[in-house]
């Protein structure tokens, strides 16, 4: 068993399982629909590498997880959308076209660091950025003042930014980046910060904004939240994507199983005939969490499993978000 | 949208948001009382005639005096408050008039038309006393040579105040136009101000955007330049309209209260400074925008404002020694360097002392020198904007922008 651990960790920061599957041919489904694309981006700020050939796209209707650890480039690789960050080579596309100022404006953008003038009426500070991508001065102020209501801010309306709750202020920025209907949102951790029923309501504008049309790509570290909202996501590690995929299919595809069991009696001389054991640890008394090869036999070690004694606990699971994440950038 | 409506959009917010800020509002309410303030409250106070008291031993004093009485009020207008008004006490002997004198009831002693004691020289006070005294001493000798009899000393004071030799200039001015000197250094002055104090708005305007990030938001959507035009454009008309409000008021209320009396402006002269006044502005205006964009705290924006002040207080002092040399080597060159042209040019065109090859070479170069300042600063401006913490260098800022 020590040797199958051993086996473990020479995979362990090559995610070299996931590469296999989707590397090789490229997720087939994707390919179609993509709107967004961003094609070997390399960006350096002197020796640091931010971006070295980050490759993505997301498309129409569609909800990408943007994920990595600090100092992946995800912010560098968001700001590359909008021509805030000028890359090195590489070049980002909108429906096969360069992105131009025009274009840009059709784009929403949630910046990591939040930021409106703070002094500034609420809705006259949304209905402005409405009016800088386009609007009109009664089109801007209604969509302004719809958000709000939405947001549960109609009251706030004429309250300076600096005055809202840290909550409230999000809201807002949120709303900033909406005010204008984009096609594009682009958010740069959304959730940070924010607490469940905020995240909830965040999740909620996002999922009905994918479900209009729109291409959304947001970053965020809370993994179990991404695993819930996006069916695809992206995982960047020193400036490069290592994972690209359908959630679910990325799961399936990884070559190993979670399993976790309790049993009234001993099992480990039982696990020692487990085929495809990577790791065994023991959560307090008896339960028992192994990592298995995902082509074991577990049916076969179930049954045997309950002859020595009462099954208390038994699941047999695809690994999560986070263990392809973690194995992922490791 | 248009890139021009951008500008105008963002121009637009700026005038608005800033127009009704507190510190806006209050700035110009102070500056404006200020302004009346210095301009009517020396009118409420009377003039200002300045009293001396004289004390005398012996004869012959009085005449001394009242010559001096109108020596001093000799250039003053009609019906205006006199500049001076002398009176005498007699006193008996040299001691008494001595121990007032020390007391402070007097400010100075004639003795026998012959010596004058003061407690000290050196002093404002005294060596005004102590120089009419002198001049009224001057006249009634001088009256004395010229006639032994009748009342000359009004003649004397008259040659003595008049000036007997006609003037005619080089440059083609008529007597009566000194008044420019006047006008170009308060154009001149009002450029600096202006220069300084909306050129520092633009300045923590830019930095502030830095500060609470919102520059990152605005650029996802518009252009680096577009914003800096913006900007500039906007506080550029509101800082104007202020200054404008502030000469506005100023002016009426000179001739309200007749304080001081203006001189008659011409149309080209106006438009000489309101020409020079743009270009002076534009060009410092894009260069403390560039300087905001370098830093992301208020703490460093002074730093960073340096250079720009530096370069206004000298183009300053250039122009002080054109206004008194206006064809001085100095002068000539401050004319061809676009960072001191704007106070420079105006200065010697007021005075008439600048040929017209000069003022339209200088004209086009410093315009030039906007419109190349304009790239680069809009480079470093560009470069700068997103690049957040401590104090972004001017080439690091240039490069990041390269494209």
């Amino acid at each position: 068993m020590a040797q199958d651990v051993v086996a473990l960790e020479e995979l362990h920061g090559t995610g070299w399982y996931l590469r296999r599957y989707f590397h090789s041919s490229g997720p087939p489904h994707l390919s179609s629909a993509v709107v967004l694309q961003l094609t070997r981006l390399h960006k350096r700020y002197g020796d640091v590498v931010a971006l070295a050939g980050c490759t993505f796209g997301v498309g129409r209707g569609r909800m990408l997880g943007f994920l990595g650890p600090n100092g992946a480039g995800k912010t560098t690789a968001m700001r590359a959308i909008f021509g805030l960050v000028t890359p090195d080579a590489g070049n980002v596309t909108w429906d096969g076209q360069p992105i131009t100022s025009d274009l840009k404006r059709r784009f929403g953008y949630m910046p990591e660091q939040r930021g409106l003038y703070p002094k500034m009426k609420t809705q006259d500070q949304l209905a402005y950025l409405g009016r800088l991508r386009g609007m009109g001065a009664k089109e801007s102020g209604a969509s302004a003042d719809r958000w709000l209501e939405r947001f549960g801010l109609a009251e706030r309306r004429t309250d300076p930014v600096e005055a809202l709750s840290h909550g409230n202020q999000q809201r807002v920025q949120l709303a900033a980046a909406l005010v204008h209907d984009p096609d594009l949102l682009v958010l740069d951790e959304p959730f940070s910060g924010l607490d469940p029923i905020a995240a909830e309501t965040m999740s909620d504008i996002l999922r009905e904004q994918a479900a209009a049309g729109k291409a959304v790509v947001f970053s965020s570290h809370q993994l179990d939240l991404v695993e819930d909202l996006c069916e695809e996501v992206a995982i960047i590690n020193d400036g490069v994507i290592v994972v690209e995929g359908n959630v679910r299919q990325l799961k399936d595809a990884a070559p190993i199983r979670h399993l976790e069991l309790e049993v009234d009696g001993e099992v480990s001389d039982l696990l020692d005939t487990l085929e495809g054991v990577l790791q065994v640890r023991s959560d307090g008394d008896r339960r028992q969490t192994v990592i298995v090869s995902a082509e074991s036999d577990v049916r076969r070690f179930l049954s045997q499993a309950q002859e020595v004694g009462r099954l208390r606990h038994f699941s047999y699971t695809t690994p999560s978000l986070s263990d392809l994440f973690r194995e992922a950038v490791r | 949208m248009s890139s021009l409506g951008t500008v105008w959009q963002i121009a637009f917010r700026e005038i608005k948001e800033r127009g009704r800020s507190r510190a806006f509002l209050l700035t110009t309410i102070f500056t404006l009382l200020l302004v009346v303030g210095l301009v009517v409250v020396p009118g409420l106070i009377g003039g200002d005639t300045a009293e001396y008291k004289i004390g005398v031993i012996g004869e012959g004093n009085e005449e001394i005096v009242t010559s001096a009485e109108l020596l001093g009020n000799a250039s003053d207008e009609p019906d205006a408050d006199p500049s001076v008004s002398l009176s005498t006490e007699r006193f008996e002997d040299r001691r008494a008039a001595e121990t007032a004198l020390e007391a402070g009831d007097i400010d100075a002693v004639l003795v026998d038309a012959e010596e004058v004691v003061v407690e000290s020289v050196g002093g404002f006070g005294e060596s005004a006393v102590l120089s009419l005294l002198q001049q009224g001493a001057a006249s009634v000798e001088l009256k004395t040579i010229v006639s032994e009899s009748g009342d000359a000393a009004a003649d004397v004071i008259e040659v003595m105040t008049s000036d007997p030799l006609e003037t005619s200039t080089l440059s083609g001015q008529e007597a009566g136009d000194e008044s420019r000197g006047a006008v170009a250094y308060a154009g001149l002055l009002l450029l600096y101000m202006a220069v300084l104090i909306y050129g520092t708005w633009i300045l923590s305007g830019v930095t502030e955007e830095k500060t609470n990030r919102v520059v990152e938001v605005l650029l996802s959507s518009i252009r680096p330049w577009q914003l800096l035009a913006g900007k500039i454009a906007g506080i550029g008309v509101l800082g104007i309209a202020q200054f404008a409000g502030t000469i506005a008021i100023a002016i009426v209320a000179l001739q309200v209260t007749g304080t001081f009396e203006l001189p008659t402006l011409n149309a080209a002269a106006v438009a000489n400074l309101i020409l020079w006044f743009i270009l002076g502005f534009l060009l410092f205006a894009v260069m403390f925008g560039a300087a905001g964009s370098l830093v992301s705290r208020m703490e460093d924006a002074q730093n960073v404002a340096f250079p720009m002040t530096l370069t206004a207080v000298a183009g300053f002092f250039v122009s002080i020694a054109a206004l008194s040399d206006p064809d001085g080597v100095t002068a000539v060159i401050g004319t061809f360097v676009p960072f001191t042209a704007p106070f420079v040019v105006p200065v010697r065109a007021s005075l008439e002392a600048i040929p017209f090859w000069q003022y339209s070479a200088s004209t086009v170069i410093t315009a030039a020198a906007i419109v190349g300042l304009v790239f680069v600063a809009g480079r470093i401006y560009a470069g700068g904007l997103l690049r957040f913490g401590g104090r972004v260098k001017v080439r690091e800022a240039w490069r990041s922008a390269g494209e």
